[in-house]
This record gives structure tokens, C-alpha cells and sequence, in this order.
């Protein structure tokens, strides 16, 4: 398959749409330091990015919940590629160039638009031509068979890593001897030697980020609650992108800073909290504006998110750096959904409902997410045995014609109304 | 009734067979397995029936499936999923899965809480070939085993497990003569009629099984029936049940002469290699994960691999891409597929569809033009 080469201009209008947000926070009164941190995060990720082939680096593209942290410390130039495809959503609105792109490549309608969207965008180089392709099982379907479809179309090498679905001993084995293959394969094919050295930091700063993420989870407890409407979506990105790194450890640190002199003063984020929200999966790129601006209207805050922020128990050994590694991919929220959905679900649920004193749960239904679309139900169904609402909201997390601004506005109003009612 | 009428009423009744519930009725218990990485010899050595759970084999109204499942879970999971909850599974002692697909874990995930099967297990299966993937694959098998005896009380034993394989070895083995026939110029078998018998393969008890297709496989033999086609087709692709689909691609002219399915091929594809050095157990995992791959595993030349081998066995003119909707593996393998199958010099029809279709109207038409394609080119 040819691909017709772009030079990933998509990044470069990444790069100046998070400058612009970072100069546009720097010179807002009252803005937080910490969102000026963010915005300098990404632009620093995608300038590595766009530069790494200049700087003679290899780029590793890979899927969700992948361990990047093995490929920082071999100096090689990570780029996620769901997330670059939201953000390429997020900051430049070309869904509909790379999604018709993908339908060319014969790619079905039904594969969710993140993947759709990304062999396109590779097809149309938007996005620069990674040298290596990482992809495994986590988390569904769509991020276990993408990775070859991307190596045929740009010509890269390639590595799958096998998740097993549970935790038991032989398989966290299983797990181990993946990431010692991965690590073989990345050091043949980029002539550097792992840095142990430095893995072992990078593990001590992904402890040190998970538990300042369960950190500011606690501040976001507090009535009302000081954190941003939408704030969980900046938690997943660091994580997503910056495992590990510096910059997150920075960020994070100042916004739980800046959350514990709102809680000390008893500031909210909304200027009258009305309803406190669990909210479940992603909601649509293009409207985070809109829902940014509704959650002010209304006093509606997402105060917890069970599967993406609410991380497991347990702590990183940065003595074991391939053991941690595989360790911190079991306490990741999102695996509770990926393994057999039992009681560590439906239990957290609960659990989160009860913690953050939740009035009604919105559910993203992503058209494109078949394994958290199945769980509408049965979530539905757990929440209401403790009473607690849930709307779903059928979307698109890239693909804007899937749900218009109106249609979630009104849906949206009645849900509120109902609250209001209760 | 001849051969083949047996095996039809057998899908006739489905899940409510005779013989399921005649093998109920004696106090033996029934098993579902929802994938084909669920070795059924552990079943059957442990002294109960396995049955493969299925969705309608016709186009059915969802409304229960839906709502559990949502509309984009796969119609097959669906379609499994409302027939249990319509409680025509409810003769079922436990439901077996494997963490095959998105749609398939589901499926179990619904399954467990709301349909009151007692016994549930779910095995890890790896998505590589390699001796890891093996060892761990294997120990899956065992912990499956070890559930299994504890929930029975009974021992599943060695000498067990090499009677069931033997058994399950003959049905495959058969089941491979019955697809030698179609390899002929002009086979005596249609492709709607072979799926017949596949369907009936996992919905009774081998050992009748067995005996019946050994009947229909004499029959065949000295029959002077013969079909032809104006192309010789391949399907390929997602799980297939109903006769009909594959009759509407008959009737526009074509032998069906081979697949490539979990419900046929895949299901049947290679024996257990018992060897006397080697424990049974891993003679059973090493053929459940190497077996002729779905989708879902790594890499997937292993599959196209093999499609590509069956087209010159069976001398298939053009290939059928058959993927349920939402069945995302195949969806994912499809442009590298056809790139493969195009770089062999066969042609290839996507078709979109819904499990249960009986592939009239839309689909009559593109298989009809597909099939004048194929002429065209002088295939």
C-alpha cells in the first residue's frame, strides 16, 4: 500500500494550537499554572515528535495503555496513537480527510474511529512515518489487530505484546518474559542498549505520578469539588503520553497544589455545584468546549471516573523495573474492564458512588467501542440498585456526525432536570 | 429419512435436540463452550456433553440482545445471548468462554449475571503460536480441568482425556473426508448442504455424530449426484450458521466448495498429535492454540497462510469475505487479506452482514455480479 506523504503537518498545527493555549492561559488572570504546564507538556511531546527523525531518533508509534515507559528509556520517540488521533481531532478538525483515507484502505466502517482515523492519517501522512510499530491486546480488539494494517502501510517493523486476560501467577510470568522480548526486539532494531539506570527512574516517577494521581482523586472529594469539569481527560493524557517523565511529575504536582488551596478555601470549579457526576469512557473531542461550558451552566461536574482515574492498589519497585512495569498494567482503571468484568468492576463502581457522593452517571456510548458498550446495561443496573441515575449518550469520540451539539445539549437538560426532580 | 435429513432435524431443534435431552434425561450434564479455543475433550472426559452455544441460524429480532449487549456487539453475541436469556439454553450445567474477542468476553461477561447458568469459566487465550503462548495456554487448560473435576467431584483422567481425543480426532478426521469430496470437479455435496452436518457437529453427542457422517460420507460416495457451478467459491471470514446464506450464493450460480469459519474449517481443522512421550494435556493445548487460526491471533499470515493453501486444494475461483458486523478482528484482517488473495491472482467480495442473514435482495445481487466478474476474467 503506498502513502502518500505529508510530513506530518498534523503535528506541527498540534504543536501551535498547544502554544496557543499555553500563551492564552499565561495571560489569563486567575488561570492555573497547572494548565499552562499541560499545554507545554503536549507541545514538548509533539515537538519531539516532529523533530525526532532530524535528531536522528527512531519513532515508536504504539496503541493504548502500551509500555512506553521501556521506550523512554531507550531513547526512542514514543508516538501514541489513539491519542494523536484524538488530538488531531481536538486541534485541527480533520477527521473527515483521514477517515474517507481509511475507507479507501478498505478498512470497515465498524472499527472505531481512533484506529480508522490513525491508518489514515498515516495513509495521508499527516502524521510523520514511525519507524517502529508497539501494539498489544490492551485494551480491546481494535488496538490488537491495528498493528499490522499500520506496518504494511508505512513499512515499519513491528512488535505485538501478548496481554494475558488475568492475573495469575503463570500469566504476570507470561507478561514479564513479553517485556524482556520487546526490549530485545527494541535494541536490535535501534542499536541502543536498554538504560536500566534510567528505566528504574522512570519507574520510580510512575509510582510517584500514580500516587499523586490518587492524590488529587481524594481532593476531588471534597464538596464542591475543585477540580475542572472535564479535568479527568488532562489525567489520562499525562499518563497516556508522559509515563514516567519529568514533566508529569511537574504538572501533576502543581495541580494538586493548586486543589488543595481550592479545597482549603472552599472554592469549586463550577460557580454553584449542583450535581456531581461519575462519568464513564470519553466524550466526544469536539465538544469538550460545549460540555465545558454546559458543565458551568448547569453546576455538573465529573468528580470521578471509575475506569480511568481510579487506579488499583499496589506501589512500583523501581528494583524491578520489568516486573513494575508489568504490575502497573493491572492497576491501570481501565483493566478492571478488560479482564473477566466481576466483582473488581461492579465492586469500584459502587464504591465510587458511594466515595464521591455521586447524583447520576453519564455513559459515553462511543458507537465504535464494542467492550465498553456492553457494559451499559449491566453498569445501569448496578447504579440503580443504589440509586443513582445513569444517562447513556451515544457519540463518537473523532467522528463529529455521529452526535450533533443540540441533540447532547438536550439530552443533557433532561438528565439534569431529573436530578433536579430526585 | 437419508443422511443428511438426520442432521437436519438436528438443527431443526436446536438447542433443544433430542439428543441433548435425552442425554439430560439419563443425569448427565451439558456443557456450553462459546469459542474454539475451548477444548471440548476436557468436557467430554469429564463425562458430559459439550454443546457449542449458537445464536439463531436465521435473521430473528434481538430486542432482549440489544438491550444487553447494545447494538454494536457483534449480532452473533447478540444473538447467543437472547436466545439464552429466552431460556432455550437453560438445560446448560455451565457455559465455558475463552478471552477470544471483545465480543465473545462479553458475551460471557452478560452471560454470568443475568442467565442463571451455575458453573462459569473463562481460560486466557494467548494470541501467539510461540512456546510461551504454549505454557501458558497449557496451564489454562489444566486450571480449566481442575474447576471442572471440582464442580462435578469427579476425576478427569488421562486415560479419559485420550478416549475423548480419539473420538474427537475420528469426528475431525471424518469431517475432513467428507470435505475431500469436495474437492472433486464435481462434488457430490453443496456448500449449504456440508454446512448442514457442520452445524450439527457441535450440537450432539460425538459419538452419534460420528456414525451418522460416516453414513452420509458412503452414501456420497456411491451416489452419482454430482454439482457444479459456473465459479468455485470460498467463504471466508466471520462465524456462519445458516444453510441459507450459503444456498442464496448457490442459487446465483456458484459451488460453494470451501470455507474458512470458525463454525467449519476452524473448528475442525487439525487433530490432537497424541504421542505416548507426552502428556495428554499439552497434546490438547498445543492443537487448541495452533489450530487453523481465527482472526484474533498474531500474525496473521499464520491465517492467510492457510487460505491460500485451501484455494489451491480446492481450486477456488474467487473468495466470499464474510464479516458479521462489528466483528472487528475480521474487519481488521480484511484489507491485508484481499491484498494477499489479489497478489495470488483471486478475486475477492467483501459482504457486510448481520449473523443470521440468509443473504437475499443486496447480497444475491453483488454475488451475482461478482460471480460475471469472474467470468469476465476468464477464471
Amino acid at each position: 500500500m503506498t502513502i502518500e506523504r505529508r510530513g506530518g503537518n498534523s503535528v506541527g498545527a498540534i504543536i501551535k494550537a498547544c502554544r496557543l493555549m499555553t500563551r492564552m492561559n499565561q495571560a489569563t488572570p486567575g488561570a492555573r499554572q497547572s494548565d499552562v504546564l499541560y499545554y507545554k507538556m503536549l507541545e514538548g511531546y509533539y515537538r519531539r515528535l516532529l523533530q525526532a527523525h532530524d535528531d536522528g531518533k527512531l519513532i515508536a508509534a504504539h496503541t493504548d495503555f502500551f509500555p512506553v515507559e521501556l521506550v523512554y528509556a531507550m531513547d526512542i520517540v514514543p508516538m501514541h496513537t489513539e491519542v494523536t488521533t484524538w488530538m488531531m481531532t481536538l486541534f485541527t478538525g480533520e477527521n473527515e480527510d483521514i477517515l474517507s483515507a481509511s475507507a479507501e484502505l478498505g478498512l470497515a466502517s465498524e472499527i472505531c474511529t481512533p484506529h480508522r482515523g490513525l491508518a489514515g492519517a498515516f495513509v495521508t501522512g499527516a502524521i510523520p512515518r514511525p519507524d517502529i510499530m508497539l501494539w498489544s491486546n490492551l485494551v480491546c480488539d481494535n488496538t490488537a489487530k491495528s498493528g499490522e494494517l499500520i506496518m504494511d502501510v508505512t513499512g515499519s517493523d513491528g512488535f505485538f505484546l501478548d496481554h494475558p486476560f488475568k492475573q495469575s501467577d503463570e500469566e504476570v510470568k507470561y507478561l514479564v518474559e513479553g517485556l524482556g522480548d520487546m526490549v530485545s526486539f527494541l535494541e536490535q532494531r535501534s542499536g541502543n542498549r536498554m538504560d536500566w539506570d534510567r528505566m528504574s527512574e522512570i519507574v520510580e516517577r510512575m509510582d510517584r505520578q500514580i500516587e499523586l494521581i490518587r492524590e488529587i482523586n481524594e481532593l476531588r472529594k471534597a464538596v464542591p469539588t475543585p477540580f475542572s469539569p472535564l479535568g479527568f481527560m488532562q489525567l489520562l493524557t499525562v499518563d497516556y503520553l508522559c509515563p514516567g517523565q519529568p514533566e508529569a511529575i511537574e504538572y501533576l504536582e502543581a495541580l494538586r497544589d493548586e486543589l488543595v488551596a481550592a479545597v482549603k478555601d472552599g472554592r469549586g470549579t463550577v460557580s454553584r455545584e449542583r450535581f456531581r457526576l461519575m462519568s464513564f469512557f470519553l466524550p466526544p473531542m469536539h465538544m469538550l468546549g460545549f460540555l465545558d461550558r454546559i458543565a458551568e451552566e448547569f453546576g455538573a461536574v465529573s468528580v470521578n471516573e471509575p475506569f480511568f482515574t481510579f487506579w488499583g492498589e499496589g506501589r512500583l519497585d523501581p528494583s524491578k523495573p520489568l516486573e513494575s512495569v508489568a504490575q502497573k498494567s493491572y492497576m491501570i482503571p481501565e483493566m478492571r474492564m478488560f479482564g473477566p468484568l466481576d466483582e473488581r468492576a461492579i465492586d469500584s463502581i459502587v464504591d465510587c458512588a458511594g466515595q464521591y457522593r455521586i447524583d447520576g452517571a453519564i455513559f459515553w456510548a462511543n458507537v465504535g467501542c464494542r467492550h465498553t458498550c456492553a457494559t451499559i446495561k449491566l453498569f445501569k443496573d448496578v447504579l440503580e440498585d443504589i440509586d443513582v441515575p445513569m444517562l447513556t449518550v451515544d457519540c463518537d469520540v473523532v467522528d463529529p456526525t455521529v452526535a450533533s451539539e443540540e441533540e447532547v445539549r438536550d439530552k443533557l437538560e433532561q438528565f439534569f432536570e431529573l436530578l433536579e426532580d430526585r | 429419512m437419508n443422511a443428511l435429513d438426520r442432521f437436519r432435524e438436528v438443527n431443526r431443534s436446536f438447542p433443544k435436540t433430542s439428543q441433548i435431552l435425552e442425554h439430560k434425561s439419563q443425569g448427565k450434564k451439558v456443557f456450553g463452550w462459546l469459542c474454539t479455543y475451548v477444548p471440548e475433550e476436557i468436557i467430554h472426559a469429564a463425562g458430559a456433553l459439550p454443546i457449542r452455544i449458537i445464536g439463531y441460524s436465521h435473521e430473528a429480532e434481538l430486542d432482549e440482545g440489544n438491550a444487553h449487549l447494545y447494538i454494536n456487539n457483534c449480532s452473533f453475541s447478540r444473538s447467543c445471548l437472547q436466545l439464552g436469556l429466552e431460556g432455550e439454553y437453560d438445560f446448560l450445567d455451565g457455559v465455558v468462554g475463552g478471552s477470544t474477542c471483545d465480543g465473545a468476553r462479553r458475551l460471557f461477561d452478560v452471560w454470568r449475571r443475568y442467565i442463571g447458568t451455575p458453573f462459569h469459566h473463562v481460560l486466557t487465550v494467548p494470541r501467539k503460536f510461540d512456546d510461551k503462548a504454549q505454557r501458558l495456554y497449557c496451564d489454562e487448560v489444566l486450571k480449566f480441568k481442575r474447576h471442572l473435576e471440582e464442580y462435578l467431584g469427579v476425576d478427569i483422567t488421562d486415560d479419559a482425556l485420550h478416549q475423548s481425543t480419539l473420538l474427537l480426532n475420528e469426528s475431525r478426521a471424518l469431517l475432513r473426508r467428507l470435505y475431500e469430496l469436495r474437492k472433486r470437479d464435481n462434488p457430490p455435496i453443496t456448500g449449504a448442504e456440508t454446512m448442514e452436518v457442520l452445524n450439527a457437529a457441535y450440537r450432539m453427542p460425538k459419538e452419534i455424530f460420528n456414525r451418522w457422517i460416516q453414513g452420509l460420507i458412503d452414501e456420497l460416495e456411491a451416489s452419482e449426484k454430482t454439482h457444479s457451478g459456473r465459479a468455485r467459491l470460498m467463504i471466508v471470514g466471520s462465524v456462519l450458521t445458516n444453510p441459507e446464506f450459503v444456498k442464496s450464493i448457490e442459487e446465483q450460480g456458484a459451488l460453494v466448495v470451501t470455507d474458512e469459519l470458525c463454525t467449519s474449517t476452524r473448528y475442525w481443522g487439525d487433530e490432537v498429535q497424541l504421542d505416548d512421550d507426552k502428556p495428554v494435556l499439552e497434546a490438547i493445548s498445543k492443537r487448541y492454540l495452533n489450530n487453523f487460526p481465527c482472526a484474533r491471533m498474531y500474525p496473521s499470515d499464520e491465517r492467510f497462510n492457510r487460505i491460500v493453501d485451501f484455494t489451491r486444494e480446492y481450486k477456488v475461483d474467487g473468495v466470499i469475505s464474510e464479516t458479521v458486523r462489528y466483528c472487528v478482528p475480521y474487519a481488521h484482517d480484511l484489507p491485508l487479506l484481499s491484498k494477499r488473495l489479489r497478489d495470488e491472482g483471486i478475486p475477492t467480495l467483501a459482504l457486510d452482514v448481520e449473523y443470521g442473514t440468509s443473504g437475499s435482495g443486496q447480497i444475491a445481487t453483488r454475488v451475482q455480479a461478482f460471480l460475471e466478474m469472474l467470468e469476465a476474467s476468464g477464471k
